[in-house]
């Protein structure tokens, strides 16, 4: 058994800890994370679509969304020292049935709300823009300020930021519980029977930061469920910008990479209900046939490239879809950043920079009280 | 893998080698010398250098390279780090069209 | 719709094959799929003959044991699905399939992952251009396609498939400029390295390769010795013009449907699934057999697709307990046999320095591929030295296989019981000269030597499997062991029949004194 201290304790290795580690480490704070799994951010930092995007996001979110669109990913890859791959190339959000085109104006209004401008266009526009999209289509929404990254190397390149900062990385070191000290949330106690203490402890693990929590008396709305994306073999370029397909069946979101596959995502309906261990990140059977479906109806122009790959992540869906995020002031010294509902990569940076700056004690970029804990009160 | 790895471990600094620029990756073209500096640089696992530069994510799915990334990551990570082995394996084992995944038989 | 079977075997080679066919003879539903158009694994590709006893098909070659293999599947109503590619092993046993260009889904009560294993590679500069190819891919080009990979070819690997490839390398009409491997010792058979050895062909042990050369394609290769760390030596480089580089350095098994399931995985010369004594994996009813689970021959893949089968019929209750019982101790009974001798497991890395029988072992075969008469004449089961025609077995390694002892209707040879013995000729007995030990012996280690065939000179009939077929009266070159030519060989008979299967045994005729010493045949153009 090992103690060891810091001034702050994270829990969780993905783009969440190590952003925070990375933003804290930067403000002069010893950090620790400790991560579950033995590789850095096996979870949903390494298993999403790579979107960094602002539209399509909730009200409460937007803030964030906007402000690492337009003041993180952009620097990323030179402050990191990385190539991540951020590209913004926009986002396009096809309707294939008309039944669809109210929710193209509703994103147009939520995101207009908040300064981000979304142009509808209609289908000779949708064709003029994206020659590869299927002939049903009926129109979509366009935001320019969105784009993708690779989200395994901006999450490697944030852990390896945050270690060449002096961040200690555990791995394979999977907290158990939370204890308060003298009415202050201040030991992480590891299933190895290691403690880790601090000032502050901060829980960016996804689902897991629910049965943490409750070690100390709080809890999330949050469940879970898969996601399951394939990946193209390279092909020349076609796509400069993210897509999806708004209320399609089967599901079809994701972008060309710069390497040139596509990365693609999709629901064959199996996703809430699957019939093994929620810690394993196995596919299901029919899920790839499904995405596959849905890209052939909606993007015929890609029916001929090989999948190489598919793989399944996790993702923890919080009950009103958007993240908690920041202190639980019922236990000082806890912080939380989960419950993303599949919009952590792109939040990554952003939650980390507002629990850096919130730990030192200054004003965060980004009001973060609108995500906060205690949101629920009123619900439960 | 769930093992334990204390990562602030200091396995020392990247020293070139000669045949650094050995292509060991061949559908991805990522030579030995960097894969040695991804390990200098804090991938430890088979799983991060994969994911850092690619090794093992082109059409043959890591199935040549695999073992070749392995010893180099064991020799590298002398210092009892152990690696995580494999890479992933996952669906498809061949390449498969689109067009030919989405048309299930009745 | 999903369809259900008793059985699913992924993998039509021999583990695959064998389990296929037990599978169905305890009277379960089974579907082999394969990815090949052509069943039989590798099989088809082995056009040597096998090792062991008669129940593991010794001395039959490769592609005819695949062919049985088919045949037996056929009769046993097992369906074979060719063209078949297996994408993914699911949770409930679920497996899914292309073929004819579309996705079809199954699920199986027990699932046999019998994927085989591939071919590892060693980088060098230059490793990627074209003319670097494996063993593997060597011998589906001249075996399958009838395409010679090159004109002169490296061998990189003395093991066995290195071994058994540059000779087919050299049935096909390529040279063979050298055999080299990284160990100090020559990691295959000594029959295997003997008759490449014989041929000319020299040995590098200790030796890497350094480099490649030629850009479009390989135009050379430097080789170069290496020290105890396997570190090449400055000053020991040595050049060859070769126009391919052939590498048999080791299988990796291809345990990645076994991964994706989520089996437990261990690492026996690669990552495999764990498995108990009948094959069965960490998830119950999904089996491995063959060289996904652990790296070995033909023949033991065949027992262990055979015994992961009775074990999946057991666990189905397709079999009733005591015939479960017999037929498993009997595989289990015939795999220990090949998994005994000089080249078993428990002897990996060990220095042995003397036969089971207390002879002492050829250094000189470990070394350069053949043994120095000195060395043969220490081993007393080699020649009994009778008078008039005899034979004489080289066969001087404790392996197991024991087809000379079947061969000789005449009781001339015996092995024993244990068949990785070595091969010794009956005190008493008398050679007809049939040549049937020399037609049938897998390590074509058997010749019959006559050293009164006629004043002066002596006859030794050998084994042979080059074209053209030599005629009555040709001359040419007798080679010694060490492949070097010692003397005018006149051809005195060429037989070849159905039992001898494709080998010929070629008679010919040398000065006396070159009795002991003369072992291979080269046709000399020149000479006729």
């Amino acid at each position: 058994m090992s103690v060891r201290c810091a001034d702050m304790i994270v829990v969780g290795s993905g783009i969440v800890g190590s952003s925070t580690a990375y933003y804290a480490a930067k403000k002069g704070m010893k950090v620790i994370v400790i991560d579950k799994d033995g590789v850095i951010g096996n979870g949903g930092s390494s298993r999403n679509g790579g979107g960094v995007r602002v539209s399509g996001r909730l009200a409460p979110e937007i803030p964030l969304a906007k402000y690492a669109v337009e003041n993180i990913w952009p620097n990323l890859a030179d402050e990191l020292g990385v190539d991540i791959e951020y590209h913004r190339g926009g986002n396009i959000r096809f309707a294939f049935h008309e039944k669809d085109l109210p929710a193209l104006e509703n994103i147009k209004r939520t995101n207009e709300a908040y300064g981000v401008n979304i142009e509808l266009i209609d289908r000779a526009e949708a064709k003029r823009r994206c020659p590869y999209v299927g002939d049903s289509v009926v129109g979509a929404a366009v935001c320019d300020i969105d784009g993708s990254a690779n989200p395994l190397k901006a999450t490697l390149a944030m852990y390896r930021a945050a270690r060449n900062l002096g961040v200690a990385y555990y791995s394979g070191e999977e907290a158990v519980a939370v204890q308060n000290v003298r009415g202050k949330a201040r030991r992480v106690i590891t299933a190895n029977g290691n403690v880790y203490e601090g000032e502050h402890i901060v829980l960016a693990c996804s689902y897991q930061a629910r049965a943490l929590a409750n070690t100390v008396g709080v809890d999330f709305p949050f469940r879970q469920k898969l996601i399951e994306i394939f990946v193209t073999e390279a092909t020349k370029p076609m796509f400069d910008f993210m897509f999806s397909a708004v209320g399609a069946s089967g599901g079809a979101y994701g972008h060309q990479t710069e390497h040139g596959s596509f990365v693609w995502g999709g629901d064959s309906g199996h996703e809430h209900h699957p019939i093994f261990e929620k810690d394993t990140f196995q596919c299901i059977q029919p899920t790839a046939s499904a995405i596959s479906r849905g890209t052939m109806t909606y993007f015929p122009a890609l029916a001929e490239l090989k999948v190489i790959r598919t793989w399944a992540g996790w993702i923890d869906l919080c009950e009103d879809l958007v993240p908690v995020i920041g202190p639980v002031e019922e236990v000082p010294g806890l912080m939380v950043a989960a419950g993303y509902s599949a919009h952590g990569f792109c939040l990554g940076p952003v939650s980390g920079k507002i629990l850096a700056e919130v730990a030192v004690g200054e004003t965060p970029c980004v009001d973060w009280k609108p995500l906060a804990y205690d949101r629920f009160k009123s619900i439960f | 893998m769930k093992e334990y790895l204390d990562r602030t471990i200091d396995i020392g600094p990247y020293v070139p080698e000669a045949d650094d620029d050995l292509i060991i990756c061949r559908c991805e073209e990522i030579t030995k010398g960097e894969i040695r500096r991804a390990i200098h640089e804090g991938m430890f696992t088979m799983t991060e250098v994969k994911r850092y530069l690619r090794t093992g994510m082109g059409l043959c799915q890591g199935q040549t390279c695999g073992r070749l990334v392995k010893q180099i990551m064991e020799k590298e990570l002398s210092k009892g780090i152990s690696t995580d082995g494999e890479n992933t394996a996952r669906a498809p084992m061949r390449p498969i069209p689109m067009n030919v995944y989405g048309k299930e038989a009745e | 719709m999903i369809k259900h079977y008793d059985l699913i075997v992924v993998g039509a080679g021999p583990a695959g094959l064998s389990a296929a066919i037990q599978a169905a003879n305890c009277g379960m539903k089974v579907i082999v799929f394969d990815e090949n158009q052509r069943p039989g694994g590798q099989l088809f590709k082995q056009i040597h003959k096998f090792f062991g006893s008669k129940e593991h098909k010794a001395k039959i070659r490769g592609i005819r044991i695949g062919e049985e293999l088919l045949t037996e599947a056929e009769k046993a109503g097992v369906e074979v699905s060719l063209n078949s590619i297996v994408l993914g092993l699911f949770q409930i046993k679920g497996i899914s399939v292309m073929r004819d260009d579309q996705i079809e889904h199954f699920r199986g009560e027990n699932i046999i992952i019998a994927t085989g294993a591939a071919e590892n590679v060693i980088p060098f500069e230059g490793w990627t251009t074209p003319g670097v190819i494996g063993a593997g891919a060597a011998q589906t080009m001249m075996n399958l396609h009838g395409v010679m990979p090159g004109k002169r070819v490296l061998m990189v690997g003395s093991g066995n498939v290195g071994l058994v490839v540059s000779f087919q390398l050299l049935q096909a009409g390529c040279q063979v400029a050298a055999v080299i491997d990284a160990a100090p010792r020559i990691g295959g058979y000594g029959v295997h390295a003997a008759k490449v050895a014989r041929t000319g062909v020299p040995f590098y042990l200790s030796h890497t390769v350094l480099k490649a050369e030629g850009s479009d394609r390989v135009s050379g290769v430097v080789i170069a010795e290496v020290d105890e760390h396997f570190q090449p030596i400055p000053g020991t480089e040595k050049h060859f013009d070769v126009d391919t580089i052939c590498m048999a350095v080791g299988l990796s098994p291809m345990s990645q449907l076994a991964r994706m399931a989520g089996c437990k995985m261990v690492n026996n010369g690669g990552a495999v699934p764990e498995t108990n004594e009948y094959g069965e994996t960490s998830i119950p009813g999904v089996f491995a057999a063959g060289d996904v689970a652990g790296i070995e021959e033909a023949s033991s893949a065949m027992i262990t697709g055979r015994i992961a089968a009775l074990g999946a019929a057991r666990r189905s209750e397709f079999i009733e307990e005591p015939d479960f019982e017999r037929q498993y101790q009997a595989c289990v009974d015939s795999l220990n046999q090949l998994r005994q001798g000089m080249f078993c497991k428990a002897n990996k890395g060990k220095m042995l320095t003397e036969t089971d029988e207390g002879y002492p072992l050829s250094m000189s075969l470990l070394h350069h591929g053949y043994m120095t008469e000195e060395e043969l004449a220490a081993v007393p089961t080699v020649d009994s030295h009778d008078t008039g025609i005899h034979p004489v077995i080289e066969c001087t390694q404790n392996i197991p296989c024991n087809p000379c002892q079947e061969a000789c209707k005449f009781g001339c040879i015996s092995v024993g019981e244990n068949i990785t013995k070595l091969p010794g000729v009956v005190a008493g007995s008398k050679c007809t000269g049939c040549g049937m030990c020399v037609a049938n012996c897998p390590g074509q280690a058997i010749f019959l030597v006559d050293e009164t065939y006629e004043e002066g000179y002596a006859s030794i009939t050998l084994p042979y499997e080059f074209l053209p077929k030599p005629e009555v009266g040709d001359l040419g070159g007798a080679l010694n062991r060490q492949g070097i030519r010692i003397c005018q060989a006149e051809v005195v008979s060429v037989k070849s029949n159905k039992t001898f299967d494709h080998t010929m045994l070629l008679t010919i005729k040398v000065p006396k004194e070159f009795a002991g010493a003369a072992r291979f045949y080269k046709p000399e153009t020149e000479a006729k």
